[in-house]
């Protein structure tokens, strides 16, 4: 083996190394949970094991007796996709006007955008819950869908300004040769090299709607139908004792989890995929 | 030029279109201020006359700010001017003009059939909701107008599209259809920023004016400035340290801090609390304040949000490094990565306290104990030492997938001619990351560290769930004022200071990284 080899061989080491400190990192609480929900409630009260000693499925029983649960879910997947996709038209629209456009009050605006984050959830929350009833969207996922905009538009909008401003403008030029309108070279030219900025906004959209609890307790928890799941496992009540049903909650968290791991399997390959195709060059 | 451009029955047209714009802006104004005075609440103060029980009067300036505001009344109003001065100025026949009246027309098209769709859904809701048919004759007197309104608009939007080439001439420029473009793009965002952030943070805004009790039927009363006064109150007295013989060293507590004299009696009736001793040789200086719990939120959640975020850009950027270098099943890797930011934060709080526990059934402190670092169990969430550091820990694991997420995807914007062109300079992956990476990652890096900054100073759920009412953040100190005090106009002025502390914050932020520009 040539020294050069071996060099590379040692990095390639290194790297798998690394691999495995995140993966341990970002697990090992999640390995926990997942033990926790084979755990019976005395066991959670013992010294800490790494394995449960009698593993049972009762607690995954508890999450889905009553069918509840699934329509959680459900309600849950539907508010969740529709508030990233709206996060993504909206976002998309306003960040193309004040990445790329010359207009009069562009940086007022940026600021504008970004003073939604600027407050807790829970200053606006009596605010918010007049204005839902005046809609008339009280008690239904159609108030999560308005209100979640407030926390996905503004990540949104900044981080797809800075990927409009990071393309280089002789896209434009030579689309308004080709004879493009504006929102041609938008719609058909900007917008497919920002495939990974749009995925990426999107999954934290998804992930940040899916796991918003204050907004989903107040508008959705008298209406059991309309319940999103952070709720529906938070209004647990301990059947089997009176302690906080942890091991229930774990195993709900279990299944609430795999979803989006799912998702980000799916889309991960996109995150990549956008400035590889090579349209920059040239 | 332009008349010479105008045949008659042109300027008969523009004539007729800038009449109706400007009759619909002025009707619109009219009928804003007709069904603002016609409004229950409004009424209802109109008319009160005082009842012998002796109550206060409720006041009309509160009462209209809480129904319609000061924002809402500026947009229409503003609408309507819009419309009055684009109706004035189609006169002369200008294509520029005739641009933004199409833009007019199309949004109250639109806003028009929201509205529309609104009551339809508002009535058959609420009919299924009460188990009643739906009142159809309500449904149809409130939707006709804005049905003919719609239509009209809708109608006139058409008509000048069709012949606005041939009717009207002029100069367009590429930054007038630029900056329209723009508008367009960005009405959506705007409107639902005043839907759900300026109207309910004005609302919050007017309480913090006022007295208001949270969920009590007591008629709120202006009462200035009275709460911010109380919550912003701060005083410096220097003290001197407890001596049990005169002349003697000072105090000292078991772990060797010195016991300062309490600032003056008659301070403390005042209700001033001291938070902090700054000693200054055998003195100290004492700040107090009002509301020494409100300072001290501060104090903690600034201190949390430095170093959580710190921490976090780190060790995301340290992950995004790690799954954006080749190696088998890294797809996988960008998944496993996100896992922690995946759990809803009220269930992986719930999940932390139950690893955090004190005692061995808690799996940190088995780990520990098993590896010899301490010799008995730590009280990770209740040791007021350990708290903030726990907090630290919790956030820095859930939130580093975000960072790393976003730091990934400014990654792949770095073209990768760059490296490859580096290396064949002999440049050492070092200097590589030091020299390419980290100036092209400026951009990500900036947008990633305000919204984590942002969202580090309002913490909300994690400190709720893991310390209660034990360790107040900003935020859960707004939640209990709110919800555990009720006062609801003292939690309103809360929100404010917050609101003011974090936009400085954020200004800051986006100047020291030049964003905008």
């Amino acid at each position: 083996m040539t020294r050069k080899q071996l060099r590379q061989r040692a990095q390639q080491a290194l790297l798998y190394l690394l691999v495995i400190l995140v993966a341990i990192y970002a697990l090992f609480p999640f390995y926990w949970a997942f033990v926790t929900s084979f755990k019976t409630e005395n066991e959670m009260f013992q010294t800490a094991a790494y394995l449960p000693r009698n593993p049972t499925l009762q607690n995954y029983q508890y999450v889905f007796s009553g069918g509840s649960f699934l329509l959680a879910l459900r309600n849950s997947a539907l508010v969740s996709s529709a508030a990233s996709i709206f996060a993504l038209v909206a976002g998309s629209f306003a960040a193309y006007a004040l990445g790329r456009l010359r207009f009069r009050g562009r940086v007022a605006l940026l600021y504008v955008v970004l003073s939604m984050t600027m407050f807790p959830a829970i200053s606006i929350l009596s605010g918010l819950y007049t204005i839902v009833r005046q809609l008339g969207f009280f008690g239904t996922g159609l108030s999560l869908l308005v209100t979640y905009p407030i926390f996905t538009l503004p990540f949104t909008v900044w981080v797809l300004t800075s990927f409009f401003k990071g393309l280089p403008a002789e896209i434009e030029q030579a689309a308004t040769v080709d004879g493009c309108t504006p929102f041609q070279t938008f719609r058909l030219i900007l917008l497919p090299l920002t495939a990974p900025a749009l995925v990426t906004t999107g999954l934290l959209a998804f992930v940040q709607s899916w796991n918003e609890y204050l907004f989903a307790l107040n508008f959705t928890a008298t209406n059991p139908s309309a319940q999103t799941v952070p709720v529906a496992i938070a209004l647990f009540s301990g059947e089997f004792s009176e302690q906080e049903p942890i091991a229930e909650i774990m195993a709900a968290a279990m299944v609430v989890t795999i979803p989006l791991v799912a998702l980000v399997l799916i889309f991960q390959n996109r995150i990549v995929a956008g400035l590889t195709a090579g349209a920059v060059k040239g | 030029m332009l008349s010479t451009a105008q045949s008659p029955p042109n300027r008969n047209r523009i004539m007729l279109l800038s009449a109706a714009m400007m009759l619909i802006g002025v009707l619109g104004i009219v009928f804003f201020f007709a069904s603002v005075a016609n409004d229950a609440a409004i009424q209802f103060v109109l008319n009160w006359t005082p009842s012998e029980s002796g109550e206060q009067a409720p006041s009309l300036l509160l009462v209209f700010l809480e129904r319609v505001g000061i924002i809402v009344s500026i947009l229409v109003v503003s609408a309507g001017i819009f419309f009055v001065v684009i109706g004035w100025r189609l006169r002369l026949g200008a294509i520029r003009v005739a641009y933004w009246a199409r833009i007019g027309l199309i949004w109250l098209g639109l806003g028009a059939s929201a509205f529309i769709a609104l009551e339809i859904f508002n009535s058959f809701n609420s009919a299924a909701m009460d188990k009643e048919a739906v009142d159809f004759p309500a449904l149809v007197s409130t939707v006709l107008p804005a049905l003919m309104l719609a239509l009209f608009a809708f109608a006139l939007w058409r008509w000048l599209s069709n012949n606005l080439e041939v009717i009207f001439s002029g100069e367009d420029s590429l930054l007038g259809r630029e900056t329209r473009l723009a508008w367009n793009l960005l009405i959506p965002t705007l409107t639902i920023f005043v839907l759900v952030a300026a109207r309910p943070l004005e609302q919050t805004f007017i309480r913090s004016l006022t007295d208001k009790r949270f969920a009590g039927s007591a008629v709120p009363q202006f009462v200035g400035l009275d709460n911010y006064v109380n919550l912003l109150t701060i005083r410096l007295d220097t003290v001197d340290c407890k001596k049990s013989i005169s002349d003697g060293p000072c105090d000292t507590r078991a772990n060797g801090s010195i016991r300062w004299e309490s600032i003056d009696r008659e301070l403390l009736r005042e209700g001033f609390r001291t938070i902090f001793n700054l000693r200054l040789g055998d003195q100290s200086l004492a700040i107090s304040g009002l509301d020494d719990d409100f300072i001290e939120a501060i104090s903690t959640t600034v201190i949390f949000t430095v170093i959580s975020v710190a921490l976090e850009l780190l060790i995301g950027l340290f992950m995004a490094l790690v799954v954006n270098s080749k190696f088998r099943g890294r797809g996988a890797m960008r998944a496993v990565m996100l896992v922690p930011w995946a759990i809803p934060t009220v269930i992986s709080a719930r999940l932390w306290e139950l690893m955090l526990k004190d005692t061995s059934a808690g799996i940190f402190n088995k780990i520990l104990l098993d590896l010899g670092a301490i010799e008995a169990p730590l009280a990770w969430l209740s040791d007021p030492a350990l708290q903030i550091p726990t907090a630290i820990i919790v956030d820095v694991w859930k939130t580093a997938p975000f960072m790393a997420l976003l730091l990934l995807a400014g990654l792949q914007t770095i073209p990768s001619d760059l490296y490859e062109a580096a290396s064949v300079d002999g440049a050492n992956p070092v200097r590589r990351f030091f020299n390419i990476t980290l100036p092209l990652l400026r951009p990500a890096i900036a947008i990633a560290l305000i919204f984590r900054t942002l969202d580090a100073l309002r913490v909300f759920d994690l400190f709720n769930v893991l310390f209660g009412r034990q360790q107040l953040s900003m935020a859960t100190y707004n939640f209990e004022t709110l919800v555990s005090n009720q006062q609801d106009g003292y939690a309103s002025a809360i929100s404010v200071i917050i609101f003011i502390f974090i936009s400085i914050f954020a200004f800051m932020y986006v100047r020291l990284f030049n964003v905008e520009s």
